[in-house]
């Protein structure tokens, strides 16, 4: 009852915290993988990545159930006709093949294309920005963070920064 | 033998209730009541409790549709000002301090009364009324506000427009002292002053609105305090809020929204369950305080009352 009186948009109310929460743990696990030279998290970078596609599919669950109400042909419709819903979906989609090949007995196998996940970052970045009426500081911060990681991720494979 | 006999309309002492109950009986059924009902009970039993007691004095609408009131507590917590804030829960606490009178409004351009006048006295001026009306949001959730004010007509007709007047615009406040968005001197939301207009006969409709009060109180200054417009069968963003001037113009203005994004918003902005916007459907919509979505309806609702200012239209193009 506390949830229901206090929040006026629930919907909305879980796409917001579900979806940012997400995207931040997605940062998280990329900012693992690039600074393992300069601290080695490493050992933690399946956890975190688990628990941002475990947010990923509250939101996905939020997106079927109650915003679609389970009717799945109206959810396809959405989805092919709107570009931010299927960027969404899309990365959606990459998130669940990671987390499904990361289980120890696949992850030798299939752990070179786990590069997709910057394809991930950037089509979550994206759909995060087209959910928007107008870009708030916070969401700018969000932008700042992703292009940080692009121009990082970009100059370590140059060889021009050497972390 | 001797012995009480006792009569049968008496009770036994343990059948007594504690005082301590007795006086808090009320409370109880309270929360009897609230784990009864639904959650949309309980949250009318929330609202009542958070309206404010009516300072204005109004005639009170009927409301034959029936329509669900959304709480006192929802439609004043959840605000849509970019002048405050992008995020629709900073609103409230932002703009308390919001000083909403003394207030002059200006009414010119091609008029041939232009006034300058205050608030206060512009209030005298018509009598107030309720109207309960559907609120539409663009971005998808919408409400049932009872609004509280006079038509707008009512004001069109006091100012005498001239025949070459065809359409009326509203500013907003802009007071970058009062409004913390203004004030930024970068990652602004929008460009302000907030304009908004309409043609002259969608003006003179009888369902646009000058609102001054929300549930029979002076409006509070996250809802446009300590005057704005309602549109029923327009998208919010059309309801400017607290506003300073109103101008009589021979062109079509410029509105705040078409202006940022001409290809998402347009100048008319009406509900419409079948024109989607570019990345989102408007088929549907999230009534404030519910899980579940209900159908958007033509024109919100109001189709009788406004369709016919839009005939022969594409609707699909004037968005």
């Amino acid at each position: 009852m506390l949830f229901v009186t206090e929040v006026e948009d629930p919907i909305k109310y879980i796409y917001s915290i579900t979806g940012a929460t997400a995207l931040t743990l997605l940062y998280l696990t990329t900012s693992i993988s690039m600074l393992k030279r300069a601290v080695n998290f490493i050992k933690y970078r399946r956890t975190v990545g688990w628990f941002s596609f475990f947010y990923a599919c509250l939101h996905m669950l939020n997106f079927v159930i109650l915003d679609m109400e389970l009717d799945l042909a109206l959810a396809i419709e959405e989805t092919l006709e709107k570009p931010f819903i299927y960027l969404g979906n899309i990365a959606f989609l990459i998130l669940l093949f990671m987390a499904i090949t990361s289980q120890k007995s696949l992850f030798s196998k299939f752990y070179k294309y786990h590069k997709v996940i910057y394809v991930a970052i950037l089509l979550t970045s994206i759909h995060f920005v087209m959910a928007q009426k107008a870009l708030s500081v916070d969401q700018w911060i969000y932008l700042l963070i992703m292009g940080i990681i692009v121009i990082f991720k970009f100059l370590q494979r140059s060889k021009i920064l050497n972390i | 033998m001797n012995y009480i006999k006792s009569k049968d309309w008496e009770l036994p002492e343990n059948f007594v209730t504690d005082e301590r109950l007795f006086n808090e009986r009320r409370k109880f059924l309270k929360l009897g009541a609230a784990l009864a009902v639904s959650t949309a009970g309980v949250m009318d039993l929330a609202a009542k409790e958070f309206v404010p007691s009516p300072n204005l004095e109004y005639l009170k609408e009927p409301n034959l549709q029936k329509l669900t009131l959304n709480s006192y507590e929802q439609i004043s917590s959840y605000n849509n000002f970019y002048e405050f804030s992008t995020n629709k829960k900073d609103v409230k606490p932002l703009a308390q301090n919001f000083k909403s009178a003394p207030w002059r409004i200006t009414i010119d351009g091609l008029v041939e009364r232009p006034i300058e006048i205050d608030m206060e006295k512009l209030m005298k001026k018509f009598p107030l009324e309720e109207r309960i009306y559907r609120f539409r949001c663009v971005e998808g959730w919408s409400m049932v506000v009872p609004w509280v004010g006079f038509e707008l007509s009512h004001l069109i007709k006091h100012v005498k427009p001239l025949s070459g007047a065809k359409y009326v615009r509203f500013v907003t406040l802009y007071d970058p002292e009062q409004f913390p968005d203004q004030k930024r001197s970068s990652f602004v939301a929008l460009e302000y002053p907030y304009i908004e207009a309409l043609r002259m006969d969608e003006a003179m409709n009888p369902l646009a609105f000058m609102a001054t009060g929300l549930y029979g109180h002076t409006l509070p200054p996250q809802n446009g305090a300590p005057i704005r417009l309602t549109l029923p069968w327009k998208y919010g963003f059309k309801s400017i809020k607290s506003i300073v001037r109103i101008t009589f113009t021979d062109s079509q203005p410029l509105n705040t929204w078409q202006k940022m994004a001409p290809k998402e918003y347009g100048f008319y902005a009406n509900v419409n369950p079948h024109v989607d916007h570019p990345r989102w459907s408007q088929a549907r919509e999230r009534v404030l305080g519910k899980f579940l979505k209900q159908n958007t309806l033509m024109f919100n609702g109001y189709e009788n009352d406004v369709a016919h200012m839009y005939k022969g239209m594409d609707l699909r193009k004037l968005f």
